[in-house]
């Protein structure tokens, strides 16, 4: 937990053919279910899980930093700043931009993919607000 | 109790990677990206920076495009050449423009071009060499003139005279014979000219003309086409038809334009007045 790790490391894949074989060393249908791409393609996702959690990463570099100069208050009073930031107690509609959060994550003066490259299926309009209703309420 | 992220996210959507991944297992490549053959050159001389590039970009064996720029505009005195995917080059390049304005509005100071170089070589070694994009940058700010390369995989050169693409071999050949320090403006442009036409002549990805763009403190030159070696020659016969070559039977014409009438109707003596109540 104390890393100060500047890159994101090697996921580890989890799902393997070999958690679903039966006797004769095949995948168990009758148990498991159907054959699962996921679970059998061997290769991972480098650039992937290198991409999501890029930010991630080099936030936790730098809170841990702070906490090793500062002391624990640092990064807790940060993250409490960013917990109040983000409650938002409207209804989750289409779209949502969240101004304050952005200046505390330092992103209110630059251009990144994610905010002109949002991927169609993000963009759509929100077809079940219930069960966005509840996604958000279990937060 | 699972909080929503306060993370941006990459931007990108990978729901295709494991269909990807299971083709590329059972031994069905991925589609190559189209890379550019190219010839770009920067260089320093007396009063700043001249950089230079060819004009030809091709799509495997095929020139797609006879004269495309390559000197990509970051600020008023800072340029970039660029190598590689035309596609990477052109998007960081734009993304990078972007940043630095708003970094310049920002901060309220003349931008530099080591501020340019960090934010290309941040985000090039995110994507681990996946955005093909092999950069000049140079320009020249408060703290004098600068030159760098940027390779796509994040490494960064600060050097006096740099060359990228295919054909940087041939130019870094001229540079290596001719450069000297304190050049004066012409003789620089003269060897970077020099230095392209070697790279044009000599590569098969380069070709077409000669830009230039020389940067000095206090102006930026852009010198489009300064040099164009591989004009075609006009052709000797003329190859049209003379009116009347086809013979033609029967003649129709028909009016696309619709022509309609407006009459207006007033109706503002007959009207009744509009019940409110």
């Amino acid at each position: 937990m104390d890393s100060l790790r500047v890159v994101p490391g090697k996921g580890d894949k989890t799902a393997t053919v070999h958690d679903t074989t039966n006797s004769f060393g095949l995948h168990d249908t009758l148990k498991y279910g159907p054959r699962s791409l996921s679970a059998e393609v061997n290769s991972t996702g480098k650039i992937r899980d290198r991409l999501e959690n890029w930010e991630a990463t080099q936030d936790n570099l730098k809170l841990q930093m702070q906490r090793q100069l500062f002391g624990l208050h640092m990064p807790m009073r940060l993250m409490m700043e960013r917990k109040i930031v983000s409650q938002n107690p409207h209804m989750p509609i289409m779209p949502q931009s969240n101004l304050h959060l952005d200046i505390l994550m330092g992103r209110d003066e630059t251009l990144e993919c994610a905010d002109f490259m949002t991927p169609a299926s993000e963009m759509a309009q929100p077809l079940d607000i219930h069960a966005d209703m509840e996604k958000k309420l279990r937060m | 109790m699972a909080t929503a992220s306060v993370y941006s996210g990459p931007g990108f959507d990978f729901t295709n990677e494991v269909r990807n991944n299971f083709l590329t297992d059972r031994g069905i490549p991925l589609p190559k990206a189209t890379s550019t053959g190219t010839t770009i050159v920067g260089c320093l001389f007396k009063d700043g920076i001249i950089l230079g590039a060819d004009t030809r970009a091709t799509e495997g064996p095929i020139v797609a495009d006879k004269n495309c720029e390559k000197i990509h505009y970051i600020t008023d005195n800072i340029r970039c050449c660029g190598a590689g995917t035309a596609a990477d080059t052109e998007f960081t390049t734009a993304l990078i423009s972007s940043n630095m304005e708003l970094h310049a509005l920002s901060t309220g100071r003349k931008p530099r071009v080591v501020t340019a170089m960090t934010m290309l070589k941040q985000m090039l070694f995110r994507y681990q060499g996946h955005i093909g994009a092999a950069l000049v940058l140079g320009g020249v700010d408060v703290t004098g003139p600068q030159l760098f390369t940027i390779h796509p995989h994040g490494s960064t050169d600060k050097l006096p005279y740099v060359t990228m693409g295919s054909g940087s071999l041939a130019a870094m050949a001229v540079f290596e014979a001719q450069w000297k320090p304190n050049m004066e403006r012409a003789e620089a442009l003269d060897l970077v000219c020099a230095a392209i036409s070697a790279g044009i002549f000599n590569d098969l990805g380069s070709g077409s003309n000669v830009d230039a763009c020389v940067i000095t403190a206090s102006h930026t030159e852009m010198l489009r086409n300064f040099v164009k070696p591989n004009e075609r020659v006009q052709k000797e016969r003329s190859y049209t038809f003379r009116r009347g070559t086809t013979e033609w039977k029967k003649e129709e014409i028909r009016a696309l334009v619709v022509e309609e009438d407006i009459t207006h109707i007033t109706g503002r003596g007959t009207e009744e007045a509009m019940d409110t109540s």
